[in-house]
């Protein structure tokens, strides 16, 4: 810009005194002079502006709307706050439903709005209800201090720190609902919990202490006083070599221990369900206390767990023993479950799998012709219950003792926010049905259409 | 067991050792205004030196400079200075005020109205004077170019716009309605504001823009210093006595455990050597026997106060720079 200014000068000034008389020439001179003032000013009012825009903008709250949601962010992010939402339209059709018939039914399986931020540089907080279901929930609620890496504390309503795939989003699993060890896991707990990095992308810890929770159950306060322990660690000890194919390998295990002491009026003790969240197992109830079983002395549970991601190939694998002492009248017991799964899938458009979902490289857009990506899923999953159960603590007549389920699955993503799942699950029981026969198979269909942001 | 409490006793000291090393070094803030740059980083090193031999301390005084009313803000705003040296005693009444980070009195706790040393008001011109430059006056031609900051965010501005609505009622006989007149007509000569005293330097000398620069005595001279026989210093026939003051801010040292040596700073700036490194930088000394030594370096002009025409900072910020206020009115026109 000088330069150009400086030849215009030079020329108009040559040009002017070569071709006019003196004194016209010195007047053109102070109109060029003026004019090379007006050009100054302008440049420099501009870099003033340039100046005070950058100083505004390092004041200046951030909005963001993008595939991770909407947020207001200060500018060095210290206060945070972040919109979420996850929104699942489920239909279910069952096949072969002639002895327990079943409704085929369109539902709202999940729709979670949740406010997350930080607060301060280290502080954290989320809030989630669960607006699904006949009544609303609170799913999650809790704050937090990130000291470190290595060191991060959360107190309130969060999910319990043992079940692999319970630890996975409900907006990034595979299949329409989880494998049977969800049902041994505890789901959401009210406790204190300390994480972090043991080793940095290597190994990382959960610890925690909670009020306790039935297997796969969730509650807002405690019913006894004892609380349980729930420690996790997992390792991914090739993360960061060179061994492609096994950087993605991920070994864990998972453990909790406590006690629980049920009551006249809430047992501790769980029921399980079917793939079509059919109750199939529950433990004897009665309007007689002496025929109700009850929780009653200590309860533990291990979890070994497994996760494996290479390319568009995903596999994860888990198992569960949950034990818990149970009393009937006068009788007591120490009864272990146990429910184990491995799943598979690949993604068939060729994008990175990961615990996390899938980010589709060519989003869905008609009129350029991207489809998404598309990965197909495979899974089979147990669930035995301990036989000791059967006559005294369950009716072998109307609870199952073990179910065998196989699924396979199709996945559609859109989007990173959108996406379209169909998963067809044919499970097998042992027992449950009258006179000691196997309860009829449970084969469903069910469709999903999920919008998380 | 006795092993143990070796060892124990070994950690503890060797902790107690490494946090007794780690003690001796101490970091101040010093948030000032624009051009006071050059003065405090000569004078932060000696200061640094003289502490280090008398308490074996080190100590690290970092610098933040800007328009004064653009620092104060920041101060309010939460940044952590020890100590504030700004342009004018209204922005540090207003951390007073607004953020009650110091006592209303804090300028009576150093002598001269805490103010260690003074500056006025000059006019910088290009070589030769070209436009004839020579009174306030001259500035109100057509055709004059005057380079000047922003009074809503810079001190210096302020000195600057308040010196000329003095020399208008001196020269007009008190007309109030006539020093506005003459201050619009000032400002529409004004091309570009600018935040700060450092930035108007820059549109001046740098950019080359405008024909003369309402500058700090100091700054002035420093331009002169920097790029030789390219302007020329003109004393206007009456100025200001521009205090800019020092104050420690209580709630910060008290927080950070910093109190002594920030007091220790601010109080070596009272000192001969501390005078003298001010007259160095071109700011005007208050302790006489560095005054008389310098005195062919200030010359002697016709100095007029705040408080003798204006009332006072608070009387005069409300009336001319508080929104509203009668630069407002000028400039908004």
């Amino acid at each position: 810009m000088r330069t150009f200014r400086t030849i215009v000068t030079t020329a108009l000034v040559g040009a002017s005194v070569g071709a006019v008389s003196p004194s016209h020439a010195e007047d053109i001179n102070n109109q060029i002079q003026q004019l090379d003032q007006k050009v100054r000013i302008l440049e420099r009012k501009l870099e003033i502006a340039d100046e005070n825009a950058k100083a505004a903008a390092e004041k200046t709250p951030v909005a963001k709307a993008d595939a991770s949601g909407f947020s207001f962010a200060a500018p060095d992010k210290s206060f945070e706050i972040k919109f979420r939402g996850l929104i699942q339209q489920d239909a279910r059709f069952w096949f072969n439903d002639d002895e327990n018939p079943q409704s085929d039914t369109f539902l709202l399986r999940r729709v979670r709005p949740t406010i997350e931020g930080t607060v301060g540089k280290n502080g954290e907080f989320r809030f989630t209800p669960e607006f699904a279901g006949s009544s609303t929930t609170l799913l999650d609620a809790y704050t937090g201090y990130k000291f470190s890496d290595a060191v991060r504390l959360r107190a309130g309503k969060f999910k319990s720190p043992l079940g692999l795939e319970r630890l996975q989003s409900g907006s990034d699993i595979r299949f329409i609902e989880r494998a049977h060890p969800t049902s041994l896991a505890p789901n959401r707990d009210v406790g204190l919990q300390l994480s972090g990095d043991l080793v940095k992308d290597v190994l990382t810890y959960e610890a925690g202490v909670f009020n306790g929770v039935v297997d796969g159950g969730s509650a807002d306060s405690d019913i006894s006083d004892d609380k349980d322990f729930v420690g996790r660690l997992f390792a991914t000890p090739f993360k960061t070599t060179d061994i492609d194919a096994l950087r993605g390998l991920g070994l864990g295990i998972a453990g909790s221990i406590g006690k629980e002491e049920g009551s006249g009026t809430t047992t501790g003790l769980a029921s399980y369900r079917t793939p079509g969240q059919v109750r199939v197992f529950s433990y004897l109830t009665s309007t007689n206390a002496a025929d109700n079983v009850l929780a009653d002395g200590d309860r533990t549970r291990i979890a070994p767990q497994l996760t494996y991601y290479y390319g568009p190939l995903g596999v994860i694998g888990e198992y569960i023993v949950s034990s818990q002492e149970v009393r009937k009248d006068d009788q007591t017991t120490t009864l272990d479950n146990d429910a184990w799964q491995i799943a598979t899938t690949y993604v068939l458009t060729g994008e990175e799998n990961s615990f996390r979902g899938i980010n589709p490289a060519r989003p869905f857009d008609l009129a350029k012709g991207q489809w998404g990506a598309f990965e197909l899923a495979a899974r089979y999953s147990e669930l035995n219950v301990d036989d000791q159960t059967f006559p005294t603590y369950a009716n072998p007549n109307r609870s199952v003792a073990g179910i065998q389920s196989w699924a396979l699955g199709l996945n559609w993503y859109l989007t990173r926010n959108l996406r379209s799942s169909l998963t067809y699950e044919q499970s097998a029981f042992d027992g449950g049905a009258a006179k000691g026969a196997d309860r009829e198979d449970e084969e469903i269909l069910f469709a999903r259409f999920q919008v998380s942001f | 067991m006795k092993h143990t409490i070796k060892k124990t006793l070994t950690v503890l000291t060797a902790a107690l050792l490494a946090v007794s090393a780690t003690a001796k070094d101490i970091t101040i803030l010093n948030v000032s205004y624009d051009p006071t740059r050059e003065f405090y980083d000569e004078f932060n090193q000696v200061f640094a030196a003289k502490w280090k031999a008398e308490t074996g301390e080190n100590v690290t005084i970092k610098q933040s400079h800007g328009g004064a009313g653009k620092q104060a803000r920041a101060v309010i705003d939460g940044l952590q200075a020890d100590v504030v040296t700004l342009a004018l005693a209204y922005d540090i009444d207003a951390i007073a005020e607004k953020a009650r980070l110091i006592p209303k009195e804090w300028q009576s706790r150093l002598p001269d109205n805490s103010s260690p040393y003074v500056s006025t008001i000059v006019f910088l011109v290009r070589k030769g004077n070209p436009k004839g430059i020579k009174d306030w006056g001259d500035l109100v031609k057509p055709g004059v170019s005057v380079i000047t900051p922003n009074p809503k965010t810079s001190g210096g501005a302020r000195w600057n716009y308040l010196a000329a609505w003095a020399y208008e009622l001196g020269r007009n006989g008190g007309d109030q309605a006539g020093a506005q007149e003459f201050i619009r007509k000032l400002y529409k000569n004004v091309p570009v504001l600018d935040s700060g005293a450092r930035g108007s330097t820059t549109t001046f000398v740098q950019r080359g823009i405008g024909d003369v620069f309402l500058s700090w005595e100091n700054e002035a001279y420093l331009a002169i210093k920097e790029f030789g026989d390219d302007y020329e210093v003109v004393f206007p026939s009456v100025s200001i006595l521009a205090e800019p003051p020092v104050t420690v801010i209580d709630k910060v040292v008290d927080k950070r455990g910093t109190r002594a040596v920030a007091e220790a700073y601010l109080n070596f700036l009272y000192s001969e050597e501390g005078q003298e490194l001010a007259a160095k930088h071109f700011y005007r000394p208050r302790l006489a026997s560095v005054a008389a030594k310098h005195k062919q370096r200030f010359p002697d002009i016709n100095l007029i106060t705040i408080d003798d025409v204006f009332g006072g900072w608070q009387e005069a910020q409300a009336t001319h720079f508080n929104d509203g206020g009668t630069f407002d009115q000028i400039y908004g026109k």
